[in-house]
């Protein structure tokens, strides 16, 4: 029986509305990430000569694709879940994007992506993405059938400045 | 590591030529636990070991994806330097790597192109492991400025080609 049903297909093509992230760039959150990813690099530290040329302290080149957090007020899955002995703690849907249902009881792995980047966020900025499905296929895979789906996100200033565009591609797997 | 200042010229990039390569490791649960915790992703598979073995069927904890495509655009980025601009990149995760592993970001030149202010430098990338086995295999675009001309303008705007 095919993994990929009509029901999973119709997702496709499906636009979230714009988002906000729920906190600017902050130069806090810049120093974890930029110590986690163990790269410390000058131009994301404070304002300096090595960081003129744009505007200030900046953010990692990946940090807006991972700035949509949970917001304060919103639903907890890890306390939601908590209870699941199945819950794998991951977050499967992005961008404002629905759950695709159909597809909610198979794994998710990360497939890779393809970035354009066209300028870096700075320190104190707001982000904001919009979102959509762009593709659903099924494959044969050396362990068996699996899902591709593939999203396009474009991550934006407040002044509609384009940041980077990312095509995500995520694995979904039965368990 | 502090990245380099040094400024790359298009007109000094030869096709086949390698970048110099970036080396991370070995990756502990402690790394995979701060990159967790940095971008507030809780995926068990990266730090949950009884889960990532006994539920998911795993052999170890793994790698994330995201901390890996981090290696990928550092080592671009570090080398195209302060007067380019990395403009695309991208990666497929063929392969799991697993905690513990010690992993080496690559990139060879494989194409050039001069546009009327800038060169456009194509390459093929990937990240090995000390067994040497490619798990992240992709591809990347960068702008570099010529020699004697202005740097690469930023923001970035995409040519058309």
């Amino acid at each position: 029986m095919a993994l990929l049903t009509d029901a999973a297909k119709a997702y496709i093509g499906i636009e979230s509305t714009l988002e906000w992230a729920c906190d600017p760039v902050e130069r806090g959150a810049v120093r974890r990430y930029a110590q986690a990813i163990m790269d410390e690099d000058p131009i994301y530290q404070a304002d300096n000569d090595t960081n003129q040329r744009y505007g200030g302290a900046v953010a990692p080149p990946l940090f807006p694709s991972h700035l949509f957090r949970r917001a304060f007020g919103t639903t907890d899955p890890i306390q939601d879940y908590a209870a699941d002995p199945h819950f794998d703690g991951a977050q499967k849907v992005r961008g404002g994007l629905p759950e695709i249902e159909p597809l909610k009881h198979l794994a998710v792995m990360n497939g890779g992506s393809e970035i354009e980047f066209y300028r870096y966020a700075c320190h104190q900025e707001r982000v904001k993405l919009r979102s959509r499905y762009a593709d659903i296929v099924e494959k044969e895979s050396s362990k068996g059938p699996i899902i591709l789906v593939y999203t396009e996100t474009d991550y934006l200033t407040a002044n509609d400045e384009l940041l980077m565009r990312v095509r995500h591609t995520r694995i979904r797997r039965p368990l | 590591m502090i990245p380099s200042t040094q400024v790359h010229y298009f007109d000094d990039i030869n096709i086949g030529d390698s970048i110099p390569s970036l080396t991370k490791g070995p990756l502990t649960s402690a790394h995979l636990m701060r990159w967790s915790a940095a971008f507030e992703n809780w995926h068990k598979i990266h730090y949950d070991a009884p889960f990532a073995v006994e539920h998911d069927k795993l052999p170890a904890l793994l790698v994330n994806g995201s901390l890996k495509q981090q290696f990928v655009v550092q080592l671009l980025k570090d080398w195209t330097g302060p007067e380019g601009w990395v403009w695309k990149a991208s990666f497929q995760f063929r392969a799991m790597n697993l905690v513990n592993e010690t992993l080496t970001a690559w990139a060879t030149i494989t194409g050039k192109t001069a546009l009327q202010d800038y060169g456009l430098v194509t390459l093929e990338l990937g990240i090995i492991n000390t067994a040497g086995k490619e798990s992240t295999p992709g591809r990347a675009t960068i702008a570099l400025p010529f020699r004697g001309g202005k740097a690469v303008p930023y923001p970035f705007v995409a040519p058309k080609l």
